[in-house]
């Protein structure tokens, strides 16, 4: 139901989050579910926005609690926003913590798998 | 020699015929008494005595004539003969049994004379005694052969009777029940039973008695040793006269005898051919009756139980073939009924599913087909319970290897009988049945599933190329539909939806299409083929292409038609179908549009009303009554116009005339002005036809130009912030807004929409969300505007909040009746 926007590959010891388009409150929910689904075992999670074309507040919430589980158990977690979009814009409004991002998605894989 | 030795000479001086009276008196031919009137005997001759055995002395003085009679005569000489006597005074012939004094009894018939006095009182009676033994002896051979006629009659009344039964028996069961009930009137027998043979099973089968509770009723093989099967084998009557010649030949028979209580027993082979040649004749069944007694039966009686045989047998024939006739007639009703029933659905699935319950519970109490159709297959069952899947599906896989059916036996635990299905060579699946055992006729039977298996075969054949064809069609229909409609350009935006019929039809002809003519012209399509399936989704993918090739920057609308009059002189199919075709001049906001026998456009310009563009008309493609001039019409558009086309689908409802239908239209459309683009042809559709309608329905809306001032209310739904997007993005983008500051306003205007929705009218699904957006050279102001209630920060929505004013660089909130937030945001370098 949400593969329109979430997708999921492997990169080293990296779960994969691919999302693309706009994310906003009608598909946010939805997203989150599908999100966690994969996460909640992983040990370590990267999160390409580099194809969301918008992002508002609700996905933003969704962000922030994918973010805070993963801190909490310790895992690593980067969004790869790339240098401009309007993914990184609204995240950067909401002052996400800047380690957080990743501009490139492999170098971040391998970042995490270091 | 002494003188006494010698014959008296003196009695030769007489006539032979000049009798002694005294010796003719003592030996007369005929017995001779005197009685007295009370009957004493008083004078007898020495005839009477020598018959009798009597002494002369015994009787005279001693003896009335009634003493000399049996029981029985006596009676009878008291009631009849003393009366008559009396009151005629002579008797003539009566019949009576004298008693010998050995005890012997010797018939004789009496005349008898009553001698009057004088004043006529009896005096003395004569009476002459004639010997009437052998008299007697022939009367009784006349009276046992007139019983014998008798019983003979009665037998053969019998078996006219059952022969006219028989005769009106069409069915072996009635020819069974009527012939068990011979036996007892026509032999006296106790009880009947009959066996028949079957063939098939190669068995003798009980089917019917008098008397149920006497013999054994399994079935037997035909080889079985037990008395029933050794007859229907020799084909001979035989009589098993008691038990201890049942105990000699057959000790099941003589088992069973001792059991009922039975003496003499009768197995009658039914026998059809000719009777003389023993060799021709096939007994069909076994007719077996006993008697309580002992029982000799005479050649008579044999004679009339063997035509009986052979009259079951005959009937027994006949009835066979009747029912043979009538099974066929049967199977071929039902291979028809069958035929006409998998006809009425074209679907594949369907037609399956109505295979399997025309089979149950008709032949089959369970059946399957299977079918190697797509990845999965298809399968459908009907019945039950379902037996060994594995079983089942090795002899499935059976069936199909060797491209034969495979048989249920009596003695296979499946029980059930795989019919491959093939058409045109090739196995396409399998129909499984699991049958009753006593389907009879195995032969025929087979050559019925047989028949019916390749019907099936068929019938599920032609729906998968049906369906296969359909997919066709629609995949074609799709790939068309979906192909390259041109977007991203700020001078126009084109929203299509393309609805099929509802109740699983074939794909229609209705197509929209748009493309790019020159950098500057734009072309808009919509048409309806004529028919249904492959061939109108082929047309229609032809006719696609031929405007596609017409279209030029010279020819516009009226000639682009005459080119497609043309193109159906060559593909016949094309012909009459119908199309508005129009093209736009992006720069000049300049349309021009032909109707060839389509339905008018919807026009709704920024101000005003909207109305169909009436003019620019003439017929069907093709057409041969229609008007075939070709005229188009140019008009002027005004920035922000929206035009709809579409196919009759949308408009034309049984319960609704066709006038009433562009009135509902306009006003919806009109309704949906404030709506955003994207989503408005499916909205239409929903609202003009709903889910389930009996025809295609294709619209393609273009809105013309970038509006001076976007305006659009929302429902209070979050899937319409997106849509809302989309329209936005246009606009902005054909205002030539830079990236950033557009990335800025949609997240803005996104979160305030979501604040409204999510908070104004968290109780009000029904509550409206107006947008308005205004542009300047330097600027881009929006207003959003709810009558929620207000829910300030602090709340979830804090960070929509906060996104509102770091993206924004002015925001106002005005909490009245309702929010509006009006917000502002200084536009960069234009890209």
């Amino acid at each position: 139901m949400t593969d329109q926007w979430v997708t999921f590959s492997r990169r080293g010891v990296a779960e994969t989050v691919h999302l693309k388009g706009e994310i906003d409150l009608a598909n946010a929910h939805d997203i989150g579910r599908a999100i966690v689904a994969r996460t909640t075992l992983a040990d370590a999670v990267l999160i390409d926005l580099t194809a969301v074309s918008f992002l508002d507040s609700a996905g933003v919430r969704l962000l922030d609690l994918i973010v805070g589980e993963l801190d909490e158990r310790g895992k690593p977690i980067r969004l790869v926003v790339g240098e401009r979009g309007p993914a990184r814009m609204t995240l950067q409004l909401c002052a996400f913590r800047t380690d957080l991002f990743a501009i490139d998605l492999d170098r971040a894989a391998e970042e995490l798998g270091r | 020699m002494s003188e006494s030795d010698r014959p008296d000479v003196t009695q030769e001086l007489r006539l032979p015929w000049d009798d002694d009276p005294e010796d003719l008196y003592e030996h007369a031919p005929c017995g001779y008494l005197t009685t007295l009137p009370d009957g004493t005997v008083v004078r007898v001759n020495q005839t009477f005595l020598s018959w009798t055995g009597y002494e002369r002395a015994a009787l005279v003085g001693h003896r009335r004539f009634r003493d000399l009679l049996t029981p029985g005569c006596q009676i009878y000489h008291e009631t009849h003969y003393a009366p008559l006597l009396t009151m005629q005074s002579e008797v003539h012939e009566i019949a009576l049994d004298v008693v010998c004094a050995d005890g012997s009894r010797v018939p004789v018939l009496v005349n008898s004379v009553l001698e009057r006095g004088v004043g006529g009182a009896p005096r003395v009676i004569r009476t002459t005694v004639f010997n009437a033994t052998e008299r007697r002896s022939y009367e009784g051979e006349l009276l046992a052969a007139r019983s014998t006629a008798e019983a003979a009659e009665k037998r053969v009344q019998v078996l006219q009777q059952i022969v006219a039964d028989l005769a009106a028996a069409p069915t072996e069961a009635e020819v069974a029940e009527a012939v068990v009930r011979a036996p007892e009137p026509a032999f006296q027998a106790t009880s009947t039973s009959i066996y028949l043979v079957d063939a098939e099973r190669d068995q003798l089968v009980a089917v019917a008695s008098t008397d149920p509770t006497t013999g054994n009723w399994d079935d037997m093989p035909r080889s079985s040793r037990r008395a029933v099967a050794e007859v229907a084998r020799r084909g001979d009557l035989h009589v098993v006269h008691d038990l201890a010649e049942a105990a000699a030949h057959f000790p099941d028979l003589a088992e069973s005898m001792a059991r009922s209580g039975r003496r003499t027993v009768v197995l009658l082979p039914l026998t059809t051919g000719p009777a003389e040649d023993q060799s021709g004749v096939s007994v069909l069944g076994v007719l077996a009756f006993s008697f309580a007694e002992e029982r000799e039966l005479t050649d008579g009686e044999l004679r009339v139980i063997r035509l009986l045989g052979q009259q079951t047998g005959q009937a027994l024939d006949r009835a066979r073939l009747y029912d043979d006739a009538r099974r066929r007639e049967e199977r071929a009703d039902f291979l028809a009924g069958t035929t006409r029933a998998l006809d009425e659905e074209h679907r594949l699935l369907q037609r399956s599913r109505r295979l399997v319950e025309r089979m149950v519970p008709e032949i089959a109490d369970w059946a399957t087909v299977r079918l190697h159709v797509g990845p999965a297959g298809l399968r459908e069952d009907a019945g039950g319970p379902a037996p060994d899947e594995d079983l089942l599906a090795a002899r499935i896989a059976e069936a199909t290897r060797s491209v034969t059916p495979v048989y249920a036996t009596d003695s296979d635990r499946l029980g059930c009988t795989v019919l491959p299905l093939t058409a045109r060579g090739k196995v396409l699946g399998t129909l499984s049945l699991r049958m009753a055992a006593d389907r009879r006729g195995a032969e025929a039977e087979r050559a019925f599933l047989v028949a019916l298996a390749g019907r099936a075969g068929l019938a599920l054949e032609n729906a998968r190329l049906y369906e296969q064809e359909r997919a066709i069609a629609r995949s074609l229909q799709r790939s068309l539909l979906a192909a390259d409609v041109p977007s991203g350009d700020p001078r126009f935006a084109v929203e299509s939806h393309y609805q099929p019929a509802g109740q699983d039809l074939e794909v229609g002809g209705d197509w929209f299409d748009a493309f790019l003519i020159t950098p500057n012209r734009l072309a808009v399509v919509v048409g309806d083929v004529v028919g249904r399936g492959l061939e109108a989704a082929s047309t229609m993918g032809q006719l696609r292409s031929a405007i596609r090739a017409l279209a030029n920057a010279s020819n516009g609308p009226a000639r682009l038609l005459e080119g497609l009059d043309r193109f159906c002189q060559r593909v016949e199919s094309a012909r009459m179908a119908t199309v508005v075709y129009a093209e736009v001049d992006l720069d000049a906001c300049e349309l021009v549009y032909a109707c060839a026998g389509h339905l008018p456009p919807l026009l709704h310009q920024p101000a005003g009303p909207a109305e169909f563009l009436l003019q620019g008309r003439s017929g069907p493609i093709g057409t041969r009554a229609g008007d075939r001039r070709r005229t188009e019409q140019r008009l002027r558009l005004t920035p922000g116009s929206r035009l709809l086309f579409y196919t009759d689908g949308l408009v034309e409802r049984r319960d609704r005339p066709l006038d009433s239908g562009f009135e509902v239209l306009n006003r919806e459309f009109s309704r949906l002005r404030g709506a955003p683009l994207k989503g408005l042809p499916a909205a239409l559709a929903d609202t003009m036809v709903g889910r389930e309608h009996g025809d295609d329905v294709c619209l393609l809306c273009l809105t013309l130009g970038a509006e001076e001032r976007l305006e659009r209310t929302l429902g209070a739904d979050p899937l319409q912030i997106a849509l809302l997007r989309s329209d936005m993005r246009a606009w902005l983008t054909g205002h030539g807004v830079d990236a950033d500051c557009m990335d800025a306003v949609l997240l803005g205007c996104s979160e305030a929409v979501a604040n409204s929705i999510e908070h104004g009218y968290r109780e009000d699904p029904f509550g409206v969300v107006d947008v308005s957006a205004t542009i300047t050279d330097d600027a881009v102001e929006v207003r959003v505007a709810d009558r929620g209630t207000w829910r300030g920060p602090g709340h979830s929505r804090g960070r929509g909040l906060r996104l509102i004013e770091e993206s924004m660089d002015e925001v106002l909130f005005d909490r009245g009746d309702g929010t509006t937030v009006t917000m502002r945001r200084h536009r960069g370098e234009a890209e």
